[in-house]
């Protein structure tokens, strides 16, 4: 099948705008999307410092900026086909020419822009609250930064579509999965490596969800001045997660979508 | 005995909505899972940075683990309102609850005992996971004592905290009768204040003054503070002592709450927001 490289574009920058300017077209999405990542990074931030161990502050703040990215994956990602469904606009997408995955690559990269001015407040509030000492290495925190999102977005469009076949489940399936995920990929502490509670196996298991990697790439690269050649290795499994999540969530989409299509569960409304 | 009636009707509905969505034993896995990665979460951020200065203790490790479970029942209540008034909205529901005479009060209250009868197993659940799990991770057991007489205390504890609970069902759903967007953006900020401000984690005297002060309001500390001192410090005078306090607050904020939804339901119905939709 061949693709229209200009059709799938417009479709791509057509739903990243509608993400990006209903975000800053309405500034109180700001305020909205900062409550769960500033208030839990605070908690914890304030937790480190209790224990009289201020200088981790840092890794809780940095927690929280991610936290927002995973919270926007789960909930504006994973979940939004769902809604789509439930108001309708699915059936739209299924009806026009447009293709899926530019859709929700469009979805992705407007999510990204749209969770940058809450990330960035998580930052500044924490950086002048509790003065973090950081030590970045910016190429590689900028690399890091970079796969880690790609590969967390690509990480949504598989969940994405495999919502699809669910209907108020899955609402209840990501208010489950959030919390074990912050726990096993180290949101607030290292969960691999030097530092980790968890046994080796379960690091291991832990190493499979790119937010483990890319929190752990970028404690290395913020708070240690790790260089690239320090995390080349966290790097190239991002790159790879992000394709293969990539390539996986697109199979399944086509898959569910066709089953979808013949049992005709891809239109039934819950209003 | 139609307030009773009421209450426990919507209380049936709340625990429906809640753990009926599959088959209960599913869902209160599902509803678990969360609160208890949390503590864990939490549990572990202790751990690492107690470990690395060579100031861990079982007992501050308790602290957090009795805290941080007994927060996610706090969480729990601040959902309450949103799912029962703003989504009352948008099925429909809500509308018709209020056209009954004298129901929205009931209605919520009932929907609150609901949350407490089904974050009570979950307390229980993350509290016994959390214990076992971090003995495990940690090589420490946390200090905490299971007997009869705790088991009374705390049970006391969360009873008393109902009227606090229910009071801030009243205040949040003032709120939520009005909002027909952005209806989880207070219950996230209040769920996230209260983590900081209710001593769930830390002692409030972390916090820079005043805001130290605010944790002494809030009637959820003292419910934090009864739980530590049955479960970990087994004191009945520390426990009496949070418990007269969580009693005194929970009344004043149930007040509170009574006269804010009521003059809210006021102000909605003569400006048409019981009915409006959030879409």
């Amino acid at each position: 099948m061949q693709v229209d490289f200009n059709l799938w574009y417009r479709t791509m920058y057509s739903r990243a705008w509608v993400r990006v300017r209903s975000t800053y077209g309405e500034p109180v999405w700001v305020a909205v999307n900062l409550a769960v990542p500033l208030l839990s990074s605070l908690a914890m931030a304030l937790l480190y410092r209790s224990t009289g161990l201020s200088r981790f502050t840092g890794f809780a703040i940095l927690g929280g900026v991610m936290l927002a990215f995973w919270g926007n994956v789960l909930w504006s990602m994973a979940s939004q086909f769902n809604w789509d469904k439930e108001t309708g606009i699915f059936e739209i997408y299924l009806i026009s020419p447009a293709p899926i995955t530019a859709i929700l690559v469009g979805m992705s990269l407007g999510g990204i822009l749209a969770t940058v001015p809450s990330a960035a407040l998580v930052t500044l509030i924490g950086w002048e609250f509790f003065s973090m000492s950081a030590n970045p290495s910016w190429m590689a925190v900028f690399l890091t930064f970079i796969l880690t999102l790609a590969s967390l977005y690509a990480l949504g469009m598989l969940l994405s579509s495999l919502y699809l076949t669910y209907g108020r489940e899955a609402e209840s399936l990501n208010n489950a999965i959030g919390e074990p995920i912050n726990l096993l990929a180290g949101l607030y502490f290292p969960s691999i490596g030097t530092g980790s509670p968890f046994p080796f196996a379960v690091q291991i298991i832990a190493s499979f969800i790119p937010l483990t990697i890319g929190m752990d790439a970028l404690r290395k690269s913020v708070f240690y001045s790790g260089g690239v050649e320090a995390i080349w290795l966290d790097l190239l499994v991002l790159a790879v997660m992000a394709v293969v999540l990539l390539f996986i969530g697109d199979r399944a989409l086509k898959i569910l979508e066709e089953r979808g299509r013949r049992e005709g569960t891809l239109v039934v409304r819950l209003r | 005995m139609r307030v009773i009636r009421s209450i426990l009707a919507s209380a049936w509905m709340g625990w429906q909505r809640e753990m009926k969505w599959t088959n209960p034993a599913l869902s209160l896995f599902v509803k678990a899972v969360a609160p208890t990665a949390a503590v864990l979460s939490a549990a572990a951020v202790y751990w690492f940075g107690s470990s690395f200065i060579g100031l861990f203790t079982p007992e501050r490790l308790a602290y957090i683990i009795v805290g941080a479970s007994m927060y996610s029942q706090v969480a729990a209540y601040t959902y309450v309102p949103t799912a029962a008034i703003t989504e009352g909205k948008w099925s429909n529901l809500y509308p018709q609850v209020y056209i009954t005479p004298t129901s929205s009060i009931p209605y919520l209250a009932g929907r609150c005992l609901a949350s407490f009868a089904d974050s009570v197993p979950v307390i229980v659940i993350s509290l016994a996971v959390s214990y076992y799990v971090s003995y495990a991770l940690f090589g420490s057991p946390p200090s905490i004592t299971i007997s009869l007489t705790s088991v009374f205390m705390i049970g006391g504890a969360l009873v008393l905290s109902i009227p606090a609970a229910t009071a801030l069902g009243y205040l949040l759903g003032s709120y939520s009768i009005f909002v027909s967007r952005f209806e989880w953006a207070l219950p996230s900020y209040v769920s996230g204040l209260l983590m900081i401000f209710s001593e769930a984690l830390f002692p409030a005297n972390i916090l820079p003054y005043p805001l130290s002060l605010i944790a002494e309001i809030v009637p959820f500390t003292y419910l934090m503070r009864a739980s530590r001192a049955a479960l970990i410090y087994n004191s009945w005078s520390m426990y009496l002592n949070s418990m007269q306090y969580l009693a005194l607050g929970g009344m004043v904020f149930l007040l509170m709450g009574l006269v804010a939804f009521r003059k809210a339901e006021n102000s909605a119905r003569v400006k048409g927001y019981i009915d409006k939709k959030v879409m």
